[in-house]
């Protein structure tokens, strides 16, 4: 091998693994705090909530979605069904029959601490913002990646459309930005829905824990699970009863594929070498057999 | 084979492998056909013993113990129950089984089961015909026997008519130091005492319940043994009596047709109403009520109509309890009485014992997380729905209850020997007839609020209960439901809700509701837990607005506005 | 050797057609000519497959009008990924594999004896590749955006697709690279030939090293849905298996379409490319036998099932077994003993089986272990017009093949010249 091929070589190792450190995970990242701004969150207490579908409305009505009829016959046909939520619809809410009797609980995206959606966007459409919203943005390629990751099944897409999109809640991200409170907070009779900082609604939702213990199960779903998440849920029955599922773990989920990632810039720049040194040996050593029986020829040509 | 042929073979098999491996895969998360479930009218018995097989190979058995009981009614129970050494029959299966372990259990059952099906010809000899793979899922739900004090006051009235008026015919107790059985009169307990042996019982008991538990003999065991003993031996009395004495004593209280139901060649069993032998007659999955069981004379053990519990070193006074009142309003002794029929302070000493297992007097008469005690009794009944619409949202009174107030602890312990005369039953105060909550109006007109109706409503259920009446001395009781933070040494008049809960949401104090939500979770939580039918949705408390679906919020999510109004290619609609 | 002028004629097999274009426009109208099908156009293929691809095309223009919905695809909110995922970017990427492993074995272990195959095989990739963008751009529901991923400034550097997407559009590019000597030759420019010729041994060493990454990037890419893959297909190491896989899959498509341009490019095939072709196939049969064997015992290893037998006698259990057994271990079996026995027939056989078990591999983590408990009203099929989409791609990419194969000299042996240029290097 001559200089030239041996540089191009190493030429590529290293630009391989320049590349491979700007792909490093961890730099598109969302920590717990970002910016010094804190992250906001909805605290669902299902002990509170009775089902009435005014959030569903509220976040049709301020997203320009077709607006569900919440009437009382409507609701007692719709609620006899487990839904999920659909792209025309970021918000659902569901009644289950548990030990405790009826439970209704609203399901929509939990805006992850370290959403999957986000980590798994190629071009960074699915945005985690220092204040906590996982907003959607339009230089999305529609993938579909982020419905694959998302251990929720939240992102949803809407086929029917020629310019599609993908639509989920956004923690009312446009609102926030002008001071105002999540629709579906807004409206809730009961305040079933109450928001805050992360930190505060925590702490509300284990002050109520401990202040009535019989009334809850002693855990906060979205505290730890997957990481942590922004919407945290409260309940008098365990969380398998009404919907949740109960193997999710406390890894968050971008954590799966970072396996993989770190190992991208290791094996761009250690392959290219290992190229060249397994090249090499194998021509070295089909020389040294060329040359020993070249030998043996001679030696045999001799006598 | 040529080559061809062993080709299109293996893609044959391969395809048809494909095929239903995917229909296998496309019906998974279908849902599961309902269980069947039998009862106890069904008499069939599940064999099973997952305790002792752990997951089954093979499907349960599904017995018919009926159909074996009418096959060997004149052999009698013990063709296949064992008897002990005092002759009585032991109803456990099979009658003997040699070694240990579940091999031991297999075989005993196929021997005994298999072998008498071979010698009269009848019933299932091989595997699948017992072990059924149709009935595998099958549910047997035999609801729990009651006894209760009418069934307790019935054995007592007939045993006496036998001339068998000492307790113990049934009662008995275990003496620790001679290792048997003894009757001791005056100290009868509950079967559970000694036999329930799934429950942690204090030492006094352990030891008794250990030697209970070494020889299998729960609850189960010994009610079927010690019942259908009993029951038998009458019922082959019965059988045995003369036809004319049998119409003599019945006829005048009965008709013809009530034993003759099927023709005058037959009559039902005398266990239709007497000594019954079926299981559906015993576990009717029926429980009579506290209501119902009001007026039935309880079991003597000696106790006093009004007990004064003072605690010796205690610094509260005594309480003068209404032991007569309270046995009335209760379906068992084993209510307060968890453990033995003694006084709560023979195991609970002042600062606890481990008799007690160390749970102190004071704790024993008022924690309210318990079932035993006087304040977690009071709390339970404070859950029914009558009561629940306030005190869901009123703490437990409780021993450790900060700033506990002198007239609250009063209410019992008035030092007082004899029953303190009842509170005058309450009235309703002059209050304003109806308040109209408009501080809200949005896409709802004004509430209009039957604030007297609603006084009035809860005053009668007060009324109505000896204990509420107890415990309700003051009209301010039932105002502090809802205004429940009132203060009446401090206020000039009641407050308004608004006066503490704000129209918008208070970002400082999370835990205080705004007044959207006050009202809602006071007005509809209060109707939910008193189970109303009335009064839980939107319209029945206020008309729509006017102007029709206003607008809820207003700002909405511009750019997602946007993205959802543009104007899309819409043409495909999905189906 | 230095100073001897090298002849420009080119030995080709039609000896009346000696290109030699230096110039766009001279490539321009020899392009024009070659475009003329040569042969029978009305065989019985020809009639079917063309009403495939004009299908197929139709359904394609009415997707960008009606969307990835009912009833152009079957996909819904609980099935993100189908059949045009499942098959053209998991399977025909793993397909495509073939053109790294081959290249690796030829020019790094320097085993000369299957260079007979190494075009057919970096040709194959190639073409794999651009239909597999061409399905990319179909399957994803907003294409107009897919320049984000590499111009711009908003990069999602953190998603397993951005670095799959970079890999593959720089292996697309590499793949190009790699067979542009055919090209070069078939034009009959020697500058090009020169260049392209100096710069092959680079792109051997990259492509393998990208291909490496994306082949696993592929199992990466479905990471983050644990839970929702049922366990025995879920696994943390799912990037080696995918990576593991890719090379008997590409190795298996290698013997598989050799098998067929046998008989259907006979007309092609020089002495030097015709007789060794069982030799080549028993010695692939090898390597593919070991890779199986390895994977297989994979699989075992980091199955969920953990001993609990009940696990393994269910619905999903059953279907594991049977891709296992019936679609893994037995070709592996079937390569061992064919190359053993020096028998082709049974190892072509087992590289179809083979195929077969990639491609029930891969739908299997998309989209029939995917979300496996959910009723069947809510599960996924593939549509009609999915299909119909997936064989128009399916006989572009046979079309692209047979034109190239019948003009460029993939399957037979390089012009002297270009030999000759080689060796000076």
């Amino acid at each position: 091998m001559d200089r030239r091929t041996f540089l191009k070589i190493m030429g590529t190792g290293v630009a391989s693994a320049t590349a491979g450190n700007l792909l490093a995970p961890g730099r598109s990242e969302a920590g717990e705090r970002l910016d010094g701004k804190e992250f906001y969150g909805i605290l669902v207490d299902t002990t509170r909530c009775i089902g009435c579908r005014l959030c569903e409305k509220a976040c049709a009505e301020v997203n320009g979605l077709p607006v569900p009829d919440i009437s009382e016959s409507a609701n007692q046909t719709v609620l006899e069904s487990v839904r999920h939520t659909t792209d025309k619809q970021y918000t659902v809410t569901n009644k289950y029959e548990t030990t405790k009797g009826t439970v209704f609980v609203p399901k929509r995206c939990m805006h992850c601490n370290h959403p999957g959606c986000v980590s798994s966007c190629p071009v960074n459409a699915m945005k985690k913002r220092p204040t906590g919203h996982v907003t959607w943005d339009s230089n999305c390629i529609g993938c579909r990646l982020c419905m694959v990751s998302c251990p929720f099944d939240i992102p949803k897409f809407e086929y029917d459309k020629a310019i599609p999109n993908i639509q989920k809640c956004n923690l009312c991200w446009d609102r926030f930005n002008q001071g105002v409170l999540p629709a579906c907070v807004e409206v809730c009779p009961t305040q079933a829905l109450m928001a805050g900082t992360r930190r505060q609604i925590l702490d509300e939702g284990k002050r109520r824990i401990s202040g009535a213990p019989d009334r809850y199960i002693d855990h906060i779903f979205g505290e730890y699970e997957a990481g942590g998440t922004s919407h945290i849920y409260l309940s008098e029955v365990p969380f398998d009863q009404i919907g949740f599922r109960k193997d999710m773990g406390t890894k968050p989920y971008p954590e799966y594929s970072a396996g993989y990632l770190r190992a991208v810039p290791v094996i761009a720049t250690l392959t290219p070498l290992l190229m060249l040194g397994i090249g090499v040996a194998v021509r070295m050593g089909r020389e040294k057999q060329i040359e020993k029986h070249e030998e043996k020829q001679d030696a045999k040509g001799k006598h | 084979m040529s080559k061809k042929i062993l080709f299109v073979l293996i893609s044959v098999i391969y395809i048809i492998l494909i095929a239903s491996g995917l229909t296998l895969v496309y019906s998974v998360g279908n849902p599961e056909p309902a269980r069947q479930v039998l009862t106890a009218e069904d008499n069939k018995i599940s064999i099973a013993r997952t305790e002792i097989f752990g997951k089954l190979q093979r499907p349960q058995v599904i017995f018919d113990h009926k159909k074996h009981e009418e096959a060997y009614k004149q052999e009698g129970c013990v063709t296949c129950h064992p008897m002990n050494e005092n002759k009585e029959i032991v109803f456990t299966f099979p009658k003997k089984i040699e070694g240990e372990g579940a091999t031991a259990v297999m075989k005993a059952f196929h021997d005994e089961c298999i072998e008498c099906h071979k010698k009269e010809k009848k019933g299932p000899v091989t595997c699948n015909n017992c072990h059924i793979k149709d009935l595998a899922n099958v549910e047997v739900d035999i609801p729990r026997a009651a006894f209760d004090f009418a069934d307790h006051n019935k054995h007592v009235k007939i045993m006496s008519k036998f001339g068998k008026d000492d307790c113990g015919q049934c009662h008995h107790t275990f003496d620790l130091q001679e290792q048997k059985l003894i009757k001791r009169h005056g100290s009868e307990e509950s079967c559970a005492s000694c036999h329930d042996l799934d429950r942690k019982k204090g030492p006094q008991l352990a030891a008794i319940t250990k030697v209970a538990a070494e020889k299998g003999l729960s609850t189960r065991r010994v009610s079927h043994q010690g019942c259908l003993n009993c029951h038998v031996e009458y019922q082959q009395k019965y059988r045995q009596m003369n036809k004319e004495d049998v119409h003599e004593i019945h006829q005048e209280k009965m008709g013809c047709n009530d034993c003759h139901v099927s023709g005058f060649k037959q009559a039902v069993s005398c266990s239709e109403c007497h000594v019954p032998t079926e299981c559906s007659k015993c576990h009717t999955g029926k429980y009579r009520t506290v209501a119902e069981l009001k007026n039935t004379p309880r079991p003597h053990r000696g106790q006093n109509d009004i007990a004064f519990i003072d605690i010796e070193n205690s610094s509260m006074k005594g309480v003068p309890f209404n032991h007569r009142a309270h046995q009335a309003n209760t379906g068992s002794c084993r209510l307060c009485h968890h453990e033995t029929l003694q006084a709560c302070k023979e195991c609970h000493s002042l600062t606890g014992k481990p008799e007690g297992n160390g749970i102190n007097i004071a704790n024993a008469y008022h924690r309210v997380q318990s079932e035993q005690s006087c304040a977690g009794c009071h709390n339970k009944i404070t859950s029914e729905k009558e009561c629940a619409g306030c005190h869901y949202y009123i703490s437990g009174m409780d021993v450790e209850t900060m700033n506990p107030k002198k007239n609250t602890c009063a209410v019992c312990h008035s030092g007082r020997k004899d029953q303190s005369s009842m509170p005058k039953p309450l009235s309703t105060p002059a209050v304003r007839e109806e308040i109209e909550i408009n501080v809200l109006a949005r896409d709802y007109k004004a509430a209009k609020f039957p604030h007297r109706d609603i006084i009035d409503n809860l005053v009668m259920i007060s009324n109505s209960s000896r204990l509420a009446t107890y415990f309700h001395r003051d009209i301010q009781t039932l105002c502090r439901g809802c205004h429940h933070q009132s203060n009446s040494a401090a206020e000039m008049r009641i407050p308004q809700c608004r006066n503490c809960h704000m129209v918008a949401d208070d970002r400082m104090n999370l835990n205080r509701t705004k007044l959207l939500s006050a009202y809602h979770r006071q007005c509809l939580g209060c109707h939910e837990k008193m189970e109303m039918t009335q009064a839980r949705k939107c319209l029945e408390c206020h008309e729509a607005s006017a102007g029709g679906a206003a607008e809820i919020v207003q700002f909405r999510n511009e750019s997602v506005v946007k993205q959802n109004t543009t104007t899309m290619l819409n043409v495909w609609r999905p189906k | 050797m230095a100073g001897e002028k090298l002849e420009t004629v080119a030995v080709e097999h039609k000896p009346e057609e000696k290109p030699q274009i230096n110039s766009l426009g001279e490539f321009w109208n020899f392009f024009k000519d070659e475009l003329k099908p040569r042969g029978n156009t009305s065989t019985a293929f020809n009639v079917l497959s063309g009403v495939a691809i004009a299908a197929g095309l139709i359904i394609i223009l009415i997707r960008f009008f009606a969307g990835l919905g009912y009833p152009v695809t079957n996909l819904n909110q609980s099935f993100p990924w189908g059949l045009w995922m499942g098959f053209f970017v998991m399977c025909g990427v793993a397909f495509a594999g073939g053109g790294y492993v081959l290249a690796f074995i030829v020019y790094i272990l320097g085993l000369k004896k299957y260079r007979p195959v190494l075009r057919v095989a970096l040709l194959n990739a190639l073409i794999a590749y651009i239909l597999c963008s061409a399905v990319i751009i179909i399957a994803f529901g907003r294409s107009w955006n897919l320049p984000n991923v590499f111009i711009g400034n908003e990069f999602g550097a953190a998603s397993v697709m951005f670095v799959v997407g970079w890999l593959f559009l720089l292996y697309l590019l590499t793949s190009a690279l790699k067979f542009s000597p055919a090209f070069a030759e078939w034009i009959g420019n020697m500058k090009l030939r020169k260049t392209v010729g100096s710069l092959f041994l680079g792109a051997v060493a990259f492509g393998i090293t990208l291909s490496i990454l994306h082949q696993a990037g592929l199992g990466a890419l479905m990471s983050m849905a644990k839970g929702k893959i049922h366990p025995f297909w879920y696994t943390e190491l799912l990037p080696v298996m995918f990576f593991l896989s890719s090379i008997f899959a590409g190795l298996s498509m290698v013997i598989f379409i050799g098998t067929i341009s046998r008989k259907v490019f006979s007309s092609q095939l020089d002495d030097e490319h015709r007789l060794p072709d069982d030799d080549i196939v028993l010695g692939l049969a090898r390597i593919c036998g070991g890779v199986i064997f390895a994977y297989f015992a994979l699989s075992i290893i980091i199955s969920r099932f953990e001993g609990d037998f009940a696990l393994l006698n269910s619905a999903m259990g059953y279907w594991w077994l049977l891709e296992m057994i019936g679609f893994v271990a037995v070709p592996g079996l079937m390569f061992i003993h064919g190359a053993q026995k020096k028998n082709p027939v049974t190892v072509r056989a087992a590289a179809v089986i083979a195929l077969a078990g990639i491609v029930l591999n891969r739908y299997n983590t998309v989209f029939l272990a995917y979300n496996w408990n959910l009723p069947f009203a809510e599960k996924y099929y593939p549509s009609f017009m999915e299909g119909i989409v997936t064989l128009a791609i399916i006989s572009i990419h046979i079309w692209i093949f047979r034109w190239i194969v019948n003009r460029m000299p993939v399957l037979r042996k390089s012009p002297q010249w270009a030999v000759k240029l080689d060796k000076e290097q």
